[in-house]
């Protein structure tokens, strides 16, 4: 998908690595961004919203990454049910423009410093390790084989997930009724 | 060619931001938001190893999928568990909810 327009953009002139690099940087800003704005703004709704651009932008780097399955399944699962999910649950409980009420607790400034070092730990980790890289170009995932190794190799999981899936839909069930009293 | 590290940094980034909503939103809707987010940088992850190292079966992108579906299910009860404080507490502000505290 995005391979071909980048291989389209290509012929046209434009060198690909800058192309690949440029669209990235764009891509990692704008989820940076947005997963900012998700935990900085006040309404619980418009973090909502900033959430779901958030998702979008991911499934971007997905298709930067080759995965242009999970790219798919990002957006149906995420920004499709899971997001749905949330508004619904803003609606049914928060009064959403509320201004008075304070949406952080008291420790913010605790919370900023750890994150901040855990960043700093993260980011000198990914520095210094020696990541090991195959050298040859390795060709990316077909939907096809990934398909087959799903339906061979990982079906034992894939059967596990569908009895979570049910467990969790009777769950939802028993703990979200109504009570009568 | 992006370099690998770059993916990394990135999801490490989104999973700081994650972490700090999660420690200081006084909201449970906004604590699952930031949990999500932090799912979605170890997915990040996952698939940038598997395509940086190559595996022929694509156990990365199986594994970011089975996550993505264990997200959705760990999404759903937590938001049923907040509809129900909601309906027995009248608040979804979690220092608010001490019923389980001493």
């Amino acid at each position: 998908m995005l391979n071909s327009l980048i291989q389209q953009l290509n012929n046209s002139g434009l060198p690909l690595n800058s192309f690949a690099q440029l669209s990235f940087y764009f891509i990692a800003g704008l989820t940076c961004l947005f997963a900012f704005l998700v935990v900085a703004s006040r309404n619980v709704f418009h973090s909502a919203v900033f959430l779901a651009l958030t998702l979008l932008s991911v499934s971007g780097i997905y298709l930067l990454l080759d995965a242009q399955f999970l790219a798919v399944v990002q957006i149906i699962i995420y920004v499709g049910a899971i997001m749905i999910l949330f508004v619904f649950c803003i609606m049914l409980t928060s009064r959403i423009s509320d201004k008075a009420i304070r949406q952080v607790n008291q420790q913010v400034l605790f919370s900023l410093t750890l994150a901040l070092i855990f960043l700093a730990i993260f980011y000198i980790l990914i520095i210094k390790s020696p990541w090991l890289s195959s050298g040859a170009e390795i060709e990316p995932l077909s939907l096809k084989e990934l398909g087959r190794s799903l339906f061979s190799k990982y079906v034992l999981p894939f059967e596990v997930i569908s009895l979570v899936l049910l467990a969790v839909m009777v769950g939802a069930i028993a703990i979200g009724k109504a009570r009568k009293e | 060619m992006i370099p690998q590290s770059h993916f990394l940094i990135l999801s490490a980034i989104i999973f700081c931001i994650g972490l700090f909503g999660a420690l200081t939103r006084r909201n449970a809707i906004g604590i699952l938001m930031s949990i999500e987010l932090m799912i979605n940088a170890a997915n990040i992850n996952l698939v940038t190893f598997n395509k940086f190292l190559g595996s022929p079966d694509g156990l990365g992108q199986v594994f970011a999928l089975f996550e993505i579906a264990l997200a959705a299910a760990a999404c759903v009860v937590g938001l049923t568990l907040v509809i129900s404080i909601y309906r027995n507490a009248k608040t979804i502000f979690i220092d608010k909810i001490n019923l389980m505290k001493w």
